[in-house]
Order: structure tokens, then sequence, then C-alpha cells
């Protein structure tokens, strides 16, 4: 079980829907949701200094209105500038090809496409999550 | 994660209360706690997870159902945003064309008053040609009349010479054929005599049409000051 998983969504009613979906799925044991890249930029420049309470994992939507950047950029400037630690990816509604791989080039390790069931796929990245943290698991798209 | 241990007493006031007021622990707590000390107390972890779960179940369930809601509602606000914008594109076309077309209005409104003062102007215009013409042709009338009376007049005037000068000639020789004792004197005279008269009678008639041509010529005059 993951210890303790971070969502970055604008979608407030999402954070309800993936926070039952994990805890029914017995995903992960904390889980904490914001709604601003900015936010959650913030919330990682802080784990720099003291990690307390950082997550392992970090769900990032793509568009995520009311922010100054994307969540890829977002991913890019977390792998890059605050020390990654993390296991990262995207969870979005797009499935679009060029962004996908602006994902991979920015450093998610994952693509979760958002929809109404969405716990199949929870699952199957709950089985995918060892060799992630290990580094191992090659990038996939959950579609 | 290092689990939490509860000891039997809290383990057993739980279950009291759960069997009372049908309250259970519920939530992640669920996934940490243990009781050692009393095996008894896995049933109770048991049913509140099941209860967790269930109720988790349904508040995903109606957290999905207001999630599609809410996206119909976003999609139709959407809609009726774009509709906004529309209707307001389509309303400050109206506008425009309304301006324009009262633009194009005042425009024609003044166009209309030009039209009205010129035709207006036109209308002085004609009449003043009209009077130029009826002046003109009065002009050219007297012009003519005067130059038919002159005409009248001189071949009157030639006429009365012709005639004295003719009477002067008759009368010379008459008066020479007396003196030299004719023997035509007497048809002479007699001639002379009616020569005279047609003379005189045609004279006075000619009098008689210098004194009308006069006549008119002052009226004419006087018609023109």
């Amino acid at each position: 079980m993951i210890n303790s998983i971070l969502l970055v969504d604008d979608e407030n009613l999402f954070h309800l829907v993936f926070e039952d979906a994990c805890s029914l799925l017995d995903i992960t044991l904390t889980l904490e949701a914001v709604s601003s890249a900015d936010e959650a930029e913030k919330m990682f420049k802080e784990w720099m200094e003291n990690p307390d309470g950082k997550p392992e994992v970090a769900f990032v939507d793509l568009n995520i209105i009311g922010s100054t950047f994307d969540g890829i950029e977002l991913i890019r400037r977390i792998n890059f500038q605050y020390g990654n630690g993390v296991v990262i990816g995207i969870i979005s509604s797009s499935s679009d090809q060029m962004e996908i791989s602006r994902a991979v080039q920015s450093g998610a390790q994952f693509w979760i496409v958002k929809s109404d069931d969405i716990e199949p796929r929870l699952e199957e990245f709950k089985e995918d999550y060892p060799q992630y943290k290990d580094r191992t698991a090659p990038f996939k798209v959950y579609k | 994660m290092k689990k939490i241990s509860i000891p039997k007493e809290v383990c057993q006031e739980l279950e009291r209360v759960a069997k009372e007021n049908k309250v259970y622990l519920e939530g992640n707590i669920l996934k940490v706690i243990e009781a050692p000390s009393y095996p008894e107390f896995s049933s109770y972890i048991s049913l509140a997870k099941d209860n967790d779960t269930k109720n988790r179940k349904k508040r995903l369930e109606v957290t999905k159902q207001v999630q599609e809601q809410n996206k119909a509602l976003t999609k139709s606000h959407e809609e009726n945003e774009q509709l906004m914008e529309d209707l307001k594109v389509a309303l400050d076309k109206a506008e425009s064309a309304k301006k324009s077309i009262a633009e194009q209005n005042e425009q024609l409104t003044q166009k209309q008053v030009e039209n009205e003062q010129l035709m207006e102007d036109l209308k002085v215009a004609l009449e003043n040609a009209e009077n130029a013409k009826k002046s003109a042709e009065n002009d050219l009338d007297v012009m003519q009349k005067r130059t038919q009376f002159e005409l009248i007049g001189n071949i009157v005037n030639y006429a009365l010479y012709v005639i004295v000068g003719t009477g002067i000639i008759t009368t010379a020789l008459y008066i020479m054929a007396m003196i030299k004792g004719s023997p035509e004197t007497t048809l002479i005279g007699n001639t002379w005599s009616n020569l005279f008269g047609i003379l005189l009678t045609n004279s006075f008639s000619i009098i008689g049409t210098i004194m009308g041509v006069k006549y008119a010529s002052k009226d004419e005059s006087k018609t023109e000051k």
C-alpha cells in the first residue's frame, strides 16, 4: 500500500471520487488534494528543506484552471528543480499524443486517462506501483 | 507503517457504542489499529470496515452522479456563454447596422433638404426664364412692329415724294404748255386735272396712313416705357 498520495486537480468533485476510489481499492493510507499547480509547487519547495509529509506518489492533472502553468510544467519543475523523490504522473481526461510526449520529456512516469470508471485503472496502477518506485517500469498510459 | 495498539477497555467501549448507537470507527484509522490483547476486536474492525466500504461506495456513486451532472451543467453553461457571446456579437452587428442606417437616413434627409432647396431654386430659375422668355418675346414683337412701321413709314414717305414730284412735274408741264400756247393745252389741262385729283386722293390716303403709323408708334413707345 502507498503511504501517501498528493492529487493536484482543479476539480474538487474529482478529489472526492479519487479519495473514495483509493480508499476502496486500499491504494493509500493518506491522500492530500490541492487545486492549483502553484500551491503544489510551493509544497514541494518546502519539502526540499523538510521532507516531513512528502508524498510517495503525485497525480497531476494536465490543465489546472487557476494555475499559472500546466501539470506537465509542474512535473518538470518537481523533477528538475525540487529534487524529485516521488513517483509522479499525469491524470487527465485528455489522451493527446503530443501532450503525452511532452509529459515523457518532463519526466512523468505514467499517464492515467481520467474517466467515469477510474477504479480499474487505479487498480492496474497499484499493481505496477512497486516498479515505478524502483524506477524500473517504463512509461505507461492507462486507458 | 507501525500500527496502533488499543487496550482491551477501549475496544470494549467501542463495541458498546456500536451495539447501542450503531456508531463505528470509519476511514483509514481502521487500517492502522490493532488489539493484540483482545482478539475478539477483529470482528468489530471487520464490521466497521464493511460499513465504511458501503458508505464510501455509496458516496462514490453519488459523487460520480454529481460529477456527471456538473459536467452537463458546465457544458450547458459553456454553451450558454457561447450563445451569449454570439448574441452579443449579433447585437453589436445590429447596433452597428442601426447606426449605419441612421447615418444613411440622416444623409438622405440632408440630400432631400438639398434637393428641395434645389427644386425651389429651379422653380425660381424657371419662373425667371419664363419671364425672360416673355420679355424677350415682347421685345421681339415690339422690334418687329417697329421695323414694320418704319418700313411702312419709309414706303409712305417715298410714295409721297413720288406723288409730290409727279404733281410738280405735271404742273410744270401744264404751265409751260400754257405759256407757249400749245394746242395740246386743253388736253394737258384735263389730264393735269384728272391726275391732280388722283394725286390729292392718294395724298390724303398716304397722309392718313402716315398719321396712323405715327399714332401706332407713339402707343408702342408708351407701352415700352
